[in-house]
């Protein structure tokens, strides 16, 4: 078949990022180490929404896009270990608009990737664990699940 | 380094977001419009196409089987409206198509097409018929539609930014659109001009090819845009939409499965035969499940196939992807197994919950590696005498 849209259709991305973005959020291509872009890998920055736990944490979280994208989500992982009960231990993110066979459409932009994601930190679905402790802690105990959330919030201070 | 490069020339025409695919973010070229309403390009649509069964429009996931034909009235309509941007995605996608060696439907006959591709023009409004006229009495009409063609040769040329309601009327009522809503051929009607056969599938007045999707929903997209380009005639449609409807109630088009519907939906590639990655040039039927007729006189790297359907009715329609077709060409028929044995031949017999998590990987991966096929073909000629494979064994057949 003719080769994929992954490329064009990223630069568009990045062209509309560029014209208007939700405030406190980051995404950009990443630059290899001869200054080239490389477009199939975005670094991208999730604030805490204010007024949850997760407020004052800017969370690193990278997209890597496939050749077959947006046929194809793109992955989402945030560091690994990151606490959640919707993130694997690797830091892959499990979100239904994220799975190609339930939610994913084409047309979802990496904008509604990370506001949904942004949303998921706060309410997280108890119904799609990925992870023990976190999952454990979220229905077992509040108050630790807390304190573990804000602790984490710490960890990542703004890039200022 | 690519930011530079991204945005070449056409800064002075704003586009509005509707006109954007929503797949390549880009404008819209040679929009396809969905049962669903939803429009998008037609490589993006192809693309997005899945080769083992059912695909899902990338807006909203509403599934469907055929590949619709691109709308040519909003492809016109954009052409007119956007001639720069259009233009500079024409010579992209060209390049792109170039590349592959696969190309999209030539439409307009003063674009960067060559000769040869206007030969076929031409020659499929003479062989074809149909196709592309607008009236209802479609027999012997090969003339109009050259007088069309020309009619909007010279309004384009002429004014650029200028578009009439002559350019979006219904293909039936011969006014505005009003809700418009496309068919799977790419004619628009409006939404109330629309009959729904009783027993059989819905059918286009104008190029009489079935459309198989169900109902059609209003697209939006074009619609908004007629109310605002046209504010007074729509409003003035729409009221007399309103009138006729109160006056006699229409039946409602919303009740859509019809009975022909729900029995050609029984294929299914998982107990069908299945072509994997061929689709009908006729009617879109995408992967072709059942029979599969192929043309023998296309030379074109696409080829040029139909599904049992549309080689056993009417329709002998030019080529998705502008192969040369014409009705005297020569078809073999290709017989297949469905997904369910051809797995079954390339990994022996097995039970189906393990052939289902095989099916599940493979529709995950896209594709079904070619090695795997042509196995499963080549045992399935072995395993079954009445299937055949490889050019001496095929029945060749003559189209007449």
């Amino acid at each position: 078949m003719s080769g994929g849209i992954a490329r064009g259709r990223l630069a568009e991305e990045r062209k509309a990022w560029r014209k208007n973005h939700p405030h406190g959020f980051v995404a950009k291509p990443e630059t290899l180490s001869d200054g080239t872009v490389n477009l199939m890998v975005w670094h991208c920055t999730i604030p805490g929404k204010t007024g949850t736990d997760w407020e004052g944490g800017f969370f690193p979280l990278t997209l890597h896009f496939s050749e077959d994208y947006p046929s194809k989500p793109p992955k989402c992982k945030f560091p690994p270990g990151f606490f959640h009960p919707n993130v694997y231990p690797s830091g892959t993110v499990c979100l239904s608009i994220l799975n190609e066979d339930s939610g994913w459409r084409p047309a979802i932009t990496v904008k509604q990737i990370l506001v949904g994601i942004q949303d998921l930190l706060d309410q997280p679905n108890p119904a799609d664990p990925a992870q023990t402790e976190g999952y454990h802690l979220f229905i077992q105990d509040a108050t630790e699940y807390k304190k573990r959330v804000r602790q984490q919030a710490k960890q990542y201070p703004p890039l200022v | 380094m690519n930011d530079n490069q991204i945005s070449l020339g056409d800064e002075q025409e704003e586009i509005p977001d509707s006109f954007i695919c929503c797949v390549c973010l880009d404008l819209l070229y040679k929009p396809i419009v969905l049962s669903c309403g939803h429009v998008s390009c037609f490589w993006c649509v192809h693309r997005s196409m899945s080769s083992l069964g059912q695909s899902q429009c990338p807006l909203c996931r509403h599934e469907y089987n055929h590949f619709p034909t691109i709308c040519q009235m909003l492809h016109f309509l954009l052409l007119k409206k956007y001639p720069v941007a259009y233009k500079r995605r024409e010579l992209q996608i060209l390049e792109e198509e170039k590349r592959s060696g696969c190309f999209s439907p030539q439409l307009d006959a003063h674009g960067c097409n060559s000769q040869a591709s206007q030969d076929l023009h031409i020659q499929n409004n003479g062989t074809a018929g149909p196709k592309q006229t607008r009236g209802g009495d479609y027999e012997g009409t090969g003339n109009v539609t050259d007088e069309e063609k020309n009619s909007l040769l010279n309004t384009d040329s002429g004014s650029a930014d200028r578009i009439s309601v002559a350019d979006v009327i219904c293909a039936a009522c011969k006014q505005l659109s009003f809700h418009p809503v496309v068919l799977n051929c790419g004619h628009v009607y409006c939404e109330s001009c629309i009959v729904k056969p009783d027993e059989q599938m819905l059918r286009c007045n104008v190029c009489q090819s079935s459309h198989p999707s169900g109902f059609p929903k209003v697209c939006l997209v074009l619609g908004h845009f007629l109310e605002e380009q046209f504010p007074k005639e729509y409003a003035l449609r729409r009221a007399a939409v309103q009138l006729k409807q109160a006056d006699s109630k229409h039946e409602n088009p919303n009740a859509c499965a019809t009975k022909a519907d729900t029995q050609r939906k029984k294929l299914s590639p998982w107990s069908d035969p299945v072509h994997i990655r061929f689709g009908c040039d006729s009617c879109g039927m995408f992967p072709i499940l059942g029979d599969r007729y192929n043309c023998l006189d296309c030379f074109e790297k696409k080829g040029f196939d139909l599904c049992s359907h549309c080689y056993n009715t009417n329709s002998k329609l030019p080529g998705r992807f502008n192969q040369q077709h014409t009705p005297e060409h020569r078809f073999k028929l290709v017989r297949k197994d469905s997904i369910r044995n051809q797995l079954k031949l390339v990994i022996g017999d097995i039970d189906d919950i393990s052939l289902a998590l095989i099916i599940a990987s493979i529709s995950s991966e896209g594709t079904i590696s070619p090695d795997a096929q042509e196995n499963a073909e080549n045992r399935s000629a072995v395993h079954a005498p009445s299937t055949s494979s490889g050019d001496e064994q095929d029945e060749s057949l003559t189209s007449d």
